[in-house]
């Protein structure tokens, strides 16, 4: 397994899904059995309805950014050698929201209002968290 | 309501400093000793404490209480970070007018630099180490390059209109000598500065420093006519809207009505606002969710308005935190110290002419894609 380079979440029993899925590529979010929200971060409980029937459901990871950032100054030493780095709210087709890593070799093309993707293997393995790309 | 007799009777600030040159006590300690003084008051007179300051580690109020030897019936450490300190004042109001305590002080610092400042926010909360920082999200920068982007696709604001705020403010800062900086700016050195998270460039962003600010809560009797400053009406609202990524707005907007109604004051009775302005953008939804504009319309207000002490619409007279620097919990107290100064005609150069009342504003707690503490407070000289 390719060992990432960055800062690492803290695996526990709450996220270990959404981790462990994302080391095979795919992206899993907490669906609410009781009121159908998507829930990101993963918690323990619904915060809109606070059920604690939860259901792990893979995501296709398509989806569009809203709005972004390029981030040139960094508080983690990884990221500073790649800075400027990009970080969008992405909304997901299949539902949820989230704040990600946009990886590009076109940084200017970055819009608003742009489709992305998740990275796929092999190369998602360097990142530890669901990160995306621009769609083909 | 709050109680009319009871306010704010003294207040004084620590030397603030690029690099801590002390521990974060030796600044609390000197902004305390500063605002007793001008309380008129013994410290043995204070049996209440509060304090937010940004390097307490394990240390708490009472610890706090411990090195500063005060006996205190009444102890209190705010968790709403940049909006925390400014309800400490309105829980000391109230904590006198309960009789818990005779004389509060409330005390805010920070001995922190720009580096310990990255390892500070490389850990925050649990959401934004797990969730953003494996991400190089920036620390709070990043997420606010997002809002303010959001905000000029949405509403057509311009970096020109926002940078009204960092160039007024460094005006204002160019008449306080405790300002960190107070070099002249212009329109084109705030629209040329480095990168820090595009559209976000230098002056976007404070600098975190050293420093300390403190008030003493009393009873308004203690202190000459014209020498106090009366709480009209407190406010505050956390984690607003619910779990939204990015909102262009924030909890000022749930409790703006009440605010003014229990004031018994309209907008264009307050003859300034001192906002908690970390980022000019977060200042511009303050004073959009705060009603002195509508919503999308902050940039033709600041088109249409100076923000200097002397200006039309009188905005962080003495600098704010982008110019006076950030000193971690000291921020959350800024505006409410420079407002007492004014309000008690001790502006000095910036003085604004008949100050009689004012509006302050606390935002903070930047996590995941949200930050989330707000609080607003109006006050007028008693």
């Amino acid at each position: 397994m390719t060992v990432s380079i960055y800062p690492e979440p803290t695996l526990t029993s709450t996220n270990a899904p959404l981790i462990e899925g994302w080391r095979r590529g795919e992206l899993m979010l907490q669906h609410c059995s009781q009121c159908r929200a998507v829930i990101f971060f993963p918690r323990h409980l619904c915060p809109h309805c606070w059920s604690t029937d939860l259901e792990w459901k893979r995501n296709s990871g398509g989806g569009k950014i809203v709005s972004y950032s390029h981030v040139y100054s960094q508080v983690a030493a990884p990221f500073a050698a790649e800075a400027p780095t990009i970080l969008a709210e992405i909304t997901l087709d299949d539902g949820g929201a989230m704040l990600a890593r946009v990886i590009t070799s076109e940084p200017a093309a970055v819009a608003s209002g742009m489709r992305v993707e998740l990275v796929p293997m092999p190369e998602a393995a360097r990142f530890p968290l669901p990160t995306f790309r621009p769609a083909k | 309501m709050l109680s009319k007799d009871i306010g704010i009777i003294g207040y004084g600030s620590a030397a603030y400093d690029k690099k801590p040159r002390r521990t974060i006590f030796g600044y609390l300690g000197e902004a305390a000793h500063n605002a007793i003084k001008s309380a008129g008051i013994s410290k043995d007179e204070l049996n209440g404490l509060s304090v937010d300051a940004t390097n307490l580690g394990s240390d708490t109020a009472v610890t706090t209480a411990e090195y500063f030897g005060l006996s205190v019936s009444w102890a209190y450490k705010s968790t709403a970070a940049g909006a925390g300190p400014l309800m400490s004042i309105a829980n000391a109001v109230r904590a006198v007018e309960a009789g818990l305590a005779d004389n509060v002080l409330c005390f805010g610092g920070g001995a922190q630099d720009v580096a310990i400042f990255k390892q500070r926010i490389a850990q925050f909360t649990s959401a934004v180490t797990d969730y953003l920082l494996p991400h190089g999200h920036g620390g709070p920068p990043g997420l606010h390059g997002i809002i303010q982007r959001k905000h000029m696709e949405l509403y057509g604001t311009t970096r020109e209109q926002l940078g009204r705020i960092a160039v007024d403010e460094r005006a204002n800062a160019r008449l306080n000598e405790a300002a960190l900086l107070r070099g002249p700016m212009t329109l084109d050195d705030y629209l040329n500065a480095k990168l820090v998270a595009d559209p976000l460039r230098l002056y976007d962003c404070v600098m975190p420093c050293s420093g300390a600010e403190a008030l003493i809560i009393g009873p308004l009797d203690r202190v000459p006519r014209g020498k106090g400053v009366r709480l009209l009406s407190a406010l505050e609202r956390h984690n607003h809207p619910v779990g939204e990524l990015a909102p262009v707005r924030g909890g000022w907007e749930v409790f703006r009505d009440a605010l003014f109604d229990e004031a018994g004051y309209a907008h264009a009775d307050m003859d300034f606002m001192n906002c908690y302005d970390d980022f000019p953008i977060m200042a511009a939804i303050q004073i959009e969710d705060l009603g002195f504009c509508k919503k999308g319309e902050v940039g033709r207000f600041l088109d249409a308005n100076r923000l200097t002490h002397d200006g039309s619409f009188p905005f962080n007279t003495g600098g704010g935190q982008l110019s006076t620097g950030q000193a971690g919990g000291s921020a959350g107290l800024l505006g409410m110290v420079e407002a007492t100064r004014q309000l008690r005609g001790e502006g000095g150069a910036r003085q604004v002419a008949d100050a009689q009342r004012g509006i302050i504003s606390g935002f903070g707690m930047i996590s995941y894609g949200h930050g989330l503490a707000a609080a607003a407070i109006i006050v007028e000289q008693a």
